[in-house]
């Protein structure tokens, strides 16, 4: 559903991304790794319109994605995002929070939207918290209310940018948790992740970036396991070596 | 001085409160006005559009460069050679309140620009357009974060209502000025006018940090 095309991008004279060609189909879920800097953040962004792209195309069944064009509003309601610190609406209520889309974007009654927040926030363990502001919740907490509000547009896809990143570590297997059970009812994902263990266990595929070009991809169990690249073999001895 | 000091507060008080009504007045039509003015000058800043936001930023700045008498001179002085004749008081709250509409427009954008970009682009991700995520996110936060120095400002504009007495607005320093000439009394006076002004900017001052340890806490 998600078809990447020879995609650059560039900050003035830096070259972020290079001729980057990925496709992913309905019910996937993909990690993309890497080191920092490697671009794969700025490729998730421009999936969602968030980062304007210079070369190539971005389509989502099709539509391509243009930042500027109107039909970015349309995109976005279909392909939903989670950011690495959480980015909730501070001034709103957890049921807020999740019911702010729906509502304001979608034009749903209050009473359709609101029991609808209400199932996804019981089914990401936090149902007693729906009247609690963001700051009266613990990152993991939060970052759960994030994946409510994109699950409560109803999304074709879910793009993940670090998810767990900002995150104490005691905290990071209950957002895990609930991103795996996505997984398992068949969600659409594009995860840019560390969490190897993660990338090995739920998603299909892996693709791995490297100075902004893929360097490496395929089914996670394969990449992940006996990487041909010499980079990714680095790259694993590191981050597995953290772990 | 001091013996007869209460004695004369009692005499010039009710005259003086007179002055400050019209201070009060004064202060709360220049405060709509600059208000209004600021919010305009601020969206046109945020608005996106490049030519609006360089207009505001130079009009702004205009303001900004320009002392606040001068601005009172214009209103009372030159606008009438264009048919344009108003009363002390009026241009009075014109001058100040546009004067300070530069101070407020800075106040509101600044508070915008506070706002966590991060807020910018779950609104965006959501799908919603740009005047929403202004409304349903930005200005709500944006008005938390500007309300304290919005309140010092309205702090500032009290006293600065002082100046509008340069075109005869007969306010709380004029009517002290006045009186004064005219009774020779000016420790009294003016130390009453001291007090008095207090009683309006202390609380006020008390209020405005009062809303910030508030809005502070709850972040």
């Amino acid at each position: 559903m998600i078809k990447i095309e020879q995609l650059s991008k560039s900050y003035g004279s830096h070259q972020v991304l290079t001729n980057i060609d990925a496709e992913i189909q309905r019910g996937e879920v993909v990690c993309l790794i890497g080191p920092s800097g490697s671009g794969k953040s700025t490729m998730l962004r421009c999936i969602n319109g968030l980062e304007q792209y210079q070369g190539g195309s971005i389509t989502i069944d099709g539509v391509r994605v243009d930042a500027n064009a109107t039909s970015i509003r349309q995109i976005r309601q279909r392909v939903a995002m989670v950011f690495q610190r959480f980015n909730l609406f501070p001034h709103r209520t957890a049921l807020e929070n999740v019911m702010e889309g729906p509502v304001h974007v979608k034009n749903e009654s209050l009473a359709e939207a609101g029991e609808r927040a209400r199932d996804i926030l019981a089914s990401v363990g936090l149902a007693e918290k729906m009247a609690h502001y963001p700051n009266q919740l613990s990152g993991g907490q939060q970052q759960r209310v994030a994946i409510a509000r994109a699950l409560a547009m109803q999304p074709d896809a879910i793009l993940f940018d670090e998810p767990t990143s900002a995150l104490d570590p005691e905290l990071v297997g209950e957002v895990l948790g609930v991103m795996r059970k996505l997984a398992e009812k068949g969600m659409t994902m594009v995860v840019v992740t560390h969490e190897m263990k993660f990338a090995r266990e739920v998603s299909d595929r892996v693709l791995f970036l490297d100075g902004g070009r893929i360097a490496e991809q395929g089914p996670s169990a394969q990449v992940l396991t006996q990487p041909r690249n010499e980079r990714m073999q680095d790259f694993l001895r590191r981050v597995t070596h953290a772990e | 001085m001091f013996d007869t000091f209460f004695s004369d507060a009692v005499e010039y008080l009710p005259v003086l409160m007179q002055g400050v009504l019209t201070t009060i007045a004064i202060t709360i039509a220049a405060l709509l006005i600059a208000t209004l003015l600021g919010l305009f000058w601020a969206l046109l800043r945020v608005s996106g559009v490049a030519p609006l936001a360089h207009a505001s930023r130079i009009l702004t700045n205009l303001i900004r460069g320009v002392p606040i008498v001068v601005v009172l001179f214009y209103m009372y002085f030159v606008l009438p050679d264009f048919g344009i004749s108003l009363s002390a008081f009026q241009a009075g709250a014109l001058g100040l309140g546009i004067a300070y509409s530069s101070y407020m427009a800075e106040v509101f954008r600044a508070g915008i620009d506070a706002v966590d970009v991060g807020q910018y682009e779950a609104a965006q991700s959501l799908g919603m357009s740009r005047a929403k995520v202004l409304r349903r996110v930005i200005f709500p936060q944006a008005f938390k974060i500007a309300l304290p120095p919005y309140g010092n400002n309205l702090v500032m504009m009290l006293k600065d209502s002082s100046q509008t007495a340069v075109i005869t607005v007969v306010e709380l320093s004029m009517q002290s000025k006045l009186i004064s000439a005219a009774t020779f009394k000016s420790a009294t006076i003016f130390t009453l006018v001291a007090l008095l002004y207090l009683a309006m900017s202390l609380p006020m001052m008390y209020g405005v940090g009062k809303l910030e340890r508030r809005l502070g806490n709850r972040k």
